[in-house]
């Protein structure tokens, strides 16, 4: 050990090589459980009962049906996306400028809800949305109906339930950058005459932009994957490619189009990991970093 | 707004009066009034908590004062949202956009009020120019050293003609040699520009330097506003005395008092001062360290008591003798050169003339 110490100051130059040898166990632990499965999906994907055969992805990406589901998976992506950064943009700059005790609440309201598994949480939609739930209860003796709305089973519902399940994934990374960013910088754009607009669009907005790409990135690549919540709050009715997925490889049997869908999965995920990498690049050589 | 001023311009281009701002029951300015001729430089000194930079922020629009008037050239302005008040502001640590390179942190002001193009593009030229960064203009903000960010600073603030500037603890990012370098160097600049220019700051020897007049603050009120020589010379209270310059502070008694001099008995020996003091009252006698000198046969209308050498501080272009006093009395002589055979230990003579020597009542 002694011996170890007394010959670091030669070796701190190679320092950093020796450090990242601590990355091989979760390496080899990553080959054997993600990336070896993942190698055997894209195989079976082209695997047909008499050989090599493209006969997955003409189905996946030909069919009218699998079509009309992989646009309701982007669609579900895009919507739940942009609804968790419209409440989740205001909400990181709440918690990242709120003290103390504030902060502490804002917190457990965001991040509570990650706790609370999304069984209990579908349950809970339940009790409010159904026929004769809370909500439509409660507009009914407000007099803002007259007869009971069916909300549960309903595309809103799923927005609201895939919002809700979200949002942390999106407050999360807008937060730690706003919580970096200088907060003096909107008073210096006042005092040079900025209008709080100008100052939001020409300072605020852009500093906080690799926040933005980082949760946007994020939560896309969640919501466009879900299976769970779709499944609790649609069933059969609303049909994302996970949960097609599912149905190939359990009920069908039918390996080569679930890994097929599964590719594809894989690919929409890989363009948006991509590209947000590359705009995070672009804007941090803007910034001169 | 901006050349309003005929009438009022003898309550000043800056008229702040019966400011008050509280945070929670913490009064941080109380009934502050402060008024700074155009062109003026003047220095808001204290401790930090002092409420030095409350006044500036609630000039700049920044915070809202909960009672009071403030006005610039003559028009009031406590109640006018801060991008429409004209203050430019020179933030500590600068508060650079740390998107934009130097000409676009310049240009900001001039885009943010929509002057067109051609006419900012020179303006920032311009502004460049007299801060010395014109071979900048393209970097990143973040690749500049402290002294350059702060030119930056002063230009962006600049280039849009402000009423008045505000400066923020401007100098306390900079290591020390450069620190001297730009104070003079800013304080230059903004002659050259012929601007009003407040600076906030607890140096209180930066103060000397860039002021014309200084206003020490204490909680939240203005002890003391004057030019650098009188405030040195004629602290107004104990407080002023000891904030700026070093002192001999000794405690004493009055023994004897008539015709606006006093004579007071201290540990050291009696000394005369003038002042108006009932007999038997507790008082402070203070002399600055330069006034003092090393000598045993002193002419008349000078004080001279006794003290013992505790240490000897050679200090570059003068030598510093603190002696050995009870607390919470302190005497220090500066001297430009020691006497010989001086050591800690000796017993010296110390002589300061009468008109030199302060009188205070005790804290």
């Amino acid at each position: 050990m002694s011996a170890v110490l007394a010959a670091a100051p030669a070796t701190a130059t190679r320092r950093p090589e020796g450090l990242t040898l601590l990355v091989l166990p979760a390496l080899a632990f990553m080959t054997v459980v993600f990336l070896l499965p993942l190698l055997l999906m894209l195989w079976s994907s082209i695997r047909g009962p008499d050989g090599f055969s493209l006969s997955g992805y003409v189905r996946v990406l030909g069919d009218g049906y699998y079509r009309q589901v992989m646009g309701q998976s982007l669609q579900l992506g895009l919507i739940t996306t942009g609804g968790a950064l419209l409440f989740g943009y205001p909400a990181a700059f709440a918690l990242a400028r709120a003290k103390g005790y504030a902060q502490v609440v804002l917190f457990a309201l965001v991040f509570l809800p990650l706790t609370v598994s999304i069984i209990v949480k579908s349950f809970g939609w339940g009790i409010i949305l159904r026929r004769d739930g809370i909500l439509n209860w409660a507009m009914l003796e407000l007099g803002f109906i007259e007869r009971p709305v069916r909300m549960i089973f309903t595309e809103g519902a799923l927005y609201a339930g895939m919002i809700n399940v979200f949002l942390p994934f999106m407050v999360l990374p807008i937060y730690s950058v706003v919580r970096m960013m200088d907060r003096r910088l909107p008073d210096a754009a006042a005092t040079l005459g900025a209008s709080p607009w100008f100052a939001f669009t020409r300072v605020t907005l852009p500093l906080s932009l690799p926040g933005v790409v980082a949760g946007v990135s994020i939560t896309f690549s969640l919501a466009v994957a879900a299976y769970v919540t779709p499944s609790l709050l649609m069933g059969d009715r609303f049909m994302t490619m996970s949960m097609v997925m599912a149905k190939a490889f359990l009920n069908l049997r039918d390996w080569q189009l679930g890994a097929a869908m599964a590719a594809v999965l894989l690919f929409v995920a890989l363009v948006v990991v991509v590209a947000a990498a590359v705009l995070q690049k672009r804007l941090s050589t803007a910034r001169g970093a | 707004m901006k050349d309003g001023a005929t009438g009022v311009e003898a309550a000043g281009h800056l008229a702040v009066s019966g400011v008050t701002k509280r945070f929670g029951a913490a009064v941080v300015l109380d009934d502050l009034s402060i008024a700074v001729a155009r062109g003026e430089f003047v220095s808001l000194l204290g401790p930090s908590g002092c409420g030095k930079t409350t006044l500036l922020r609630c000039v700049a629009g920044l915070l809202q004062p909960d009672a009071g008037r403030i006005a610039v050239g003559g028009a009031e302005i406590t109640k006018v949202p801060a991008h429409k008040r004209n203050v430019g502001v020179v933030f500590q640590n600068y508060a650079l956009f740390p998107h934009l390179t130097v000409a676009e942190n310049i240009g900001f002001g001039l885009r943010a009020q929509g002057v067109a193009k051609r006419d900012a593009a020179s303006r920032v030229a311009e502004a460049l120019r007299l801060v010395r960064m014109e071979a900048h203009a393209d970097k990143p903000v973040t690749s500049l050293s402290g002294g350059q960010q702060q030119r930056v600073a002063v230009a962006r603030a600049l280039v849009v003609r402000p009423a008045l500037m505000l400066l923020d603890e401007p100098f306390s990012a900079l290591d020390r040699k450069l620190r001297e370098t730009m104070q003079v160097e800013l304080k230059q600049l903004l002659r050259e520009v012929g601007i009003t220019a407040i600076f906030v700051t607890h140096d209180q020897e930066e103060a000397l330097v860039v002021s014309d007049r200084i206003a020490v603050m204490n909680a939240g009120r203005i002890e003391q506003l004057a030019d650098p020589a009188t405030l040195y010379g004629r602290p107004a209270s104990l407080y002023v005395l000891d904030f700026v310059g070093q002192s001999t502070r000794l405690s004493g008694r009055v023994a004897e008092a008539g015709a606006g001099m006093v004579t007071i008995a201290t540990a050291l020996g009696q000394v005369r001062a003038a002042g108006n003091f009932v007999p038997g009252s507790s008082v402070v006698v203070a002399v600055r360290p330069e006034a003092i000198r090393i000598d045993a046969a002193p002419e008349a209308e000078m004080n001279r008591i006794e003290a013992r050498v505790a240490d000897i501080s050679f200090l570059g272009s003068r030598t510093q003798l603190i002696f050995d006093v009870a607390e919470p009395d302190h005497a220090v002589v500066e001297l430009p050169r020691l006497p010989d055979g001086l050591a800690p230990g000796a017993m010296a003579p110390l002589a300061f003339r009468v008109a030199d020597t302060m009188v205070f009542p005790a804290a």
